[in-house]
């Protein structure tokens, strides 16, 4: 090879590195995590720009036609090391942009404009940045000691990115491959339901958004060490697109995918594309075309990229004694060890792996009089219609209480405010004897206060073993710090969740489908993977909306049993049900709402007899 | 305070071409649930019909009714061939509808801004068309020109509210927007509404594309990349989907931008807009000035 071709095959090898890296804070965010940073480019470019002025000369040493702030002139790694700190800090402060309240899809324009006005600002603001000019004569690492223009320093800048690349790439996945990793793809599947969970999104969601923004100012600051310039016309807000296309072609969710895809998008394409003549400005038009018809047409034919996101087979543990084809064989399944006692309460009492299901109620509870949770005159208004006017109610421990009432009673509202997944207008919520009306869902989950949802709300994209871990609350991995510290720091935790998982799948007799997508279940079956999902978070307090609907009448019965059988065991559960035979057997006692207030409460014996109640409800 | 006067004119110019757009913007929003990202390349490559006819020799006026036709087929074409289908999907697999919706156009304004500037080129290009007389009020100073489209854009604020108050079809534009299914299930033929929401709102996607280039002077195909965060910033400010709160979005953002420029260095004249965008989008995401339409 000539020396020109050489020096080509060096060029290909860091610009490789360098999109690999950001492709992989671009996965973790987005593949992962489901932060759709349409800023990312701008990380990049922090990043670059900090070390390009923290390794320059002052302004007058170098020339003084460049205008800039800083040029201190520092060693390597410095700059490297701070442009990442930098690309992380600059990325923290749009937390309030994808935190919790905004729907991602706005976030993302939000953030997409972000883009379009820094690169705006930068260059028509000259006396920062040197503006559209830009910085030039950046110099390389090490310039001082060796000669950036040999042969055998590009080698070893070559070698230097992809080794970085590598070891970003161990980072990312040992991020992912954790229970925080689990968290996150749990928050990506669906967010409110991970908040319900116990999963603090907004922290959840800046750690990323940092992560991303890190490795974003890293492989800025290796690009510019080598091409040793950094002007606007470098990272236009469409630069990003190229990176997203990187990721969804290669397969977002799985950071082979994104290695992959930085090699064939901005690598690949660009290369490929670049020697192709034309009349100046058609080529670049083209690959622009090109890369929104990548876009859209991966997201139709292959959405899940070239290498998908790979299942993570944690196992059923021993096979099933037969595979399950349908779920009313349930609790009457031969494997399992109560199957001759299964709806009797004590049969659910203690558990294989010798930890009840249930948590106490934090202590607190019993001045109240027994009472766990309290609603006091709460009200929701939506717009000028009051969902729920003034309802005040109160749970028993130990009780399985149910919710009834005609639609639009306000039963999932109450529910929901209950949970916290909704404000209330007004009134207090009360458990445990600690008023939590102002406490965000995901820490009344921890508190032991955990719902479930009235549509189908497992994590799609995660196997029914992985969706029941994903609620355990306490492990060491479910942290960015614990995930880094590495399987060891977390194994023991993991397992024992495992042991907790496999039990629970065991007794609902879903031990054949540990391993399948919980998006790929029959509609009973999710309900009993939400029900157990909700069961692994240890609550002390359960709030499950319609849990049977949808399911078999053999199987509500027998979910029914289940659920009297954890009541037995301590733990107290407020149900709402519109099957009234459901209500006459199980719950006792029952609140009737109508019109979002409560119209009555009772046995259902009693309710029947009232004939309010009867006119509102019973008979139509 | 001629400055402020002669910037107050300008402003008005600009909130009257943002109007246009922007209840286009939220119109589609609110019938399809798609922030269609696409939608400055759209105006300006319906702006850009108009040029062509322009160069054939036809009066500007009448290539900007040519505009609207072909941005009202540009817009039932992108969404019937494009959105459409992704969104049905995604509502069969239940996955992250709103992501891969807002990627998409992404994606499709890629595909049309740069598809557009490889046909016409690079180049900034202009409409051969007379100015008019410049008319002067106070220190007010505008030209026919200018005058003509803050009357056209009145006139298509009062249609625009007209259809939606007092016709059956901006009834049903208003159930379906409300509640699909719901709509469905009330015997509206919501699929049929939909379309010509999106013919209605490329018509006026078309008009604004024209209007904006006409008060632009000059233009090429990227030049609604910086008035698509205007847009945004009108439609946000009013709430998404609230066709009367874009015009107010409008009117604000456009004199804000305007007036702001006469003081400060007019380069910086959309980081009001952009300001305003990121505030709302903090604080409320559901618009400040909307009333419920």
């Amino acid at each position: 090879m000539t020396s020109a071709q050489l020096f080509y095959v060096i060029n290909l090898l860091i610009y490789a590195g360098v999109d690999i890296v950001a492709c992989l804070g671009l996965s973790q965010q987005f593949g992962v995590a489901g932060v759709t940073n349409f800023a990312f480019i701008i990380f990049q470019a922090a990043g670059a720009y900090t070390a390009a002025i923290l390794s320059l000369p002052s302004q007058a040493a170098n020339g003084g036609f460049q205008s800039y702030i800083g040029g201190w002139n520092l060693p390597w790694p410095v700059p490297w090391i701070a442009a990442a700190i930098v690309g992380g800090l600059v990325a923290l402060p749009f937390t309030f942009l994808v935190g919790r309240r905004l729907r991602g899809d706005f976030a993302a324009v939000g953030l997409l404009v972000t883009a379009v006005m820094a690169n705006l600002l930068v260059t028509d603001y000259r006396p920062l940045l040197n503006g559209a000019a830009g910085l030039s004569l950046v110099p390389a690492p090490l310039q001082g000691e060796y000669n950036p223009l040999s042969q055998s320093y590009q080698w070893v800048y070559a070698a230097v990115a992809l080794v970085l690349a590598a070891a970003v790439f161990w980072l990312v996945q040992r991020v992912t491959e954790s229970p925080y990793g689990r968290s996150l793809r749990a928050m990506r599947d669906n967010d409110l339901v991970a908040d319900s969970l116990g999963k603090n999104l907004v922290s959840m969601r800046a750690a990323m958004l940092v992560l991303g923004g890190a490795l974003a100012g890293l492989s800025g600051a290796i690009l510019v060490g080598f091409i040793n310039l950094w002007a606007p016309s470098a990272w236009g807000y469409a630069e990003t697109i190229v990176l997203f296309a990187a990721v969804i072609i290669g397969g977002a969710g799985n950071h082979r995918g994104a290695v992959l895809g930085a090699i064939l998008v901005p690598v690949g394409f660009e290369e490929a594309t670049r020697y192709i003549s034309g009349p100046p400005g058609l080529v670049d038009d083209l690959q622009w075309v090109a890369i929104g018809l990548l876009i859209v047409i991966f997201l139709w034919f292959r959405p899940q990229g070239v290498l998908p996101e790979r299942r993570r087979l944690i196992g059923a543990g021993p096979p099933p004694v037969k595979p399950l084809d349908m779920p009313n064989d349930l609790v009457m399944m031969p494997g399992s060890p109560r199957a001759a006692d299964a709806t009797s309460h004590d049969g659910l009492a203690g558990s294989a792996a010798g930890r009840p299901i249930t948590r106490s109620v934090p202590s607190g509870a019993q001045p109240d009089g027994g009472v766990v949770l309290r609603a006091v005159d709460v009200t929701r208004d939506f717009g000028g219609v009051h969902a729920v006017a003034g309802v005040s109610i109160e749970v028993r421990r130990g009780t399985l209480t149910g919710l009834i009432g005609p639609n639009g009673a306000g039963k999932s509202t109450l529910l929901a405010m209950l949970a916290g997944t909704l404000p209330v207008t007004s009134g207090q919520v009360i458990y445990a004897g600690a008023d939590v009306t102002g406490v965000p869902a995901y820490r009344r989950a921890r508190l032991g206060l955990v719902r479930t949802f009235q549509l189908a709300s497992e994590f799609k994209r995660l196997t029914v073993m992985e969706n029941l871990l994903s609620a355990v609350p306490v492990n060491r991995g479910d942290s960015l710090a614990g995930a880094l510290r590495g399987r060891r720091y977390w194994r023991r935790d993991e397992e024992a969740a495992i042991a907790r998982a496999r039990d629970l799948l065991d007794r609902f007799g879903l031990s054949g489908y540990a391993d399948t997508y919980a998006g790929d279940l029959s509609g009973g079956q999710r309900r009993l993977t939400e029900i157990m999902r909700a069961l692994m978070a240890e609550p002390a307090m359960l709030l499950l909306d319609e849990p049977m609907a949808g399911v078999h009448p053999r199987l509500a019965r027998q979910i029914g049993a289940q659920l009297l059988g954890l009541c037995a065991e301590g733990m107290t559960i407020l149900m709402v049900e519109h099957e009234l035979a459901i209500m006459d057997e199980f719950c006792d006692p029952v609140i009737v709402m109508a019109e979002g207030a409560v119209l009555a409460s009772g046995t259902m014996a009693s309710l029947r007899s009232r004939a309010e109640v009867v006119e509102a409800y019973l008979v139509g | 305070m001629s400055l402020f006067l002669a910037s107050f004119g300008f402003g008005l110019v600009t909130a009257a071409v943002l109007a246009i757009a922007a209840v286009g913007f939220t119109m589609q929003f609110a019938v399809t649930d798609v922030l269609n990202l696409a939608y400055g390349a759209v105006m300006i490559a319906s702006a850009f019909v108009a040029y062509a006819l322009n160069q054939a020799g036809v009066d500007v006026w009448i290539g900007l009714l040519a505009a609207a036709v072909a941005g009202a087929a540009g817009s039932v074409l992108l969404n019937q061939g494009i959105y459409t289908p992704f969104q049905r999907r995604a509502s069969a697999s239940g996955i992250r509808a709103p992501i891969t919706m807002v990627i998409v156009s992404l994606g499709m304004m890629l595909i049309i801004e740069f598809g557009l500037q490889a046909i016409v080129g690079g180049t900034n290009v202009s409409y051969t068309m007379s100015q008019g007389p410049t008319v002067k009020a106070d220190g007010l100073v505008l030209t026919t020109v200018q005058l003509v489209i803050i009357g056209l854009s009145v006139v298509i604020m009062a249609g625009v509210h007209v259809l939606l108050r007092y016709t059956k079809l901006g009834k049903a534009m208003r159930a379906t927007a409300a509640n699909r299914s719901l709509a469905r299930n009330c015997g509206i033929r919501t699929a049929r509404i939909v379309t010509l929401t999106w013919a209605l709102t490329g018509a006026l996607c078309g008009i604004a594309g024209t209007v904006f280039a006409i008060n632009n002077g000059s233009f090429g195909a990227t030049s609604t990349d910086l008035f698509l965060v205007v847009i945004l910033a009108a439609v946000f400010l009013g709430g998404p989907g609230q066709a009367y709160g874009a015009m107010a979005g409008a009117l604000v953002i456009g004199l804000a931008t305007e007036i702001s420029a006469a003081y400060i260095n007019p380069s910086y004249k959309y980081v009001i807009a952009f300001a305003v965008l990121l505030i709302v989008m903090a604080v409320r995401p559901g618009g400040v000035l909307g009333a419920t339409a």
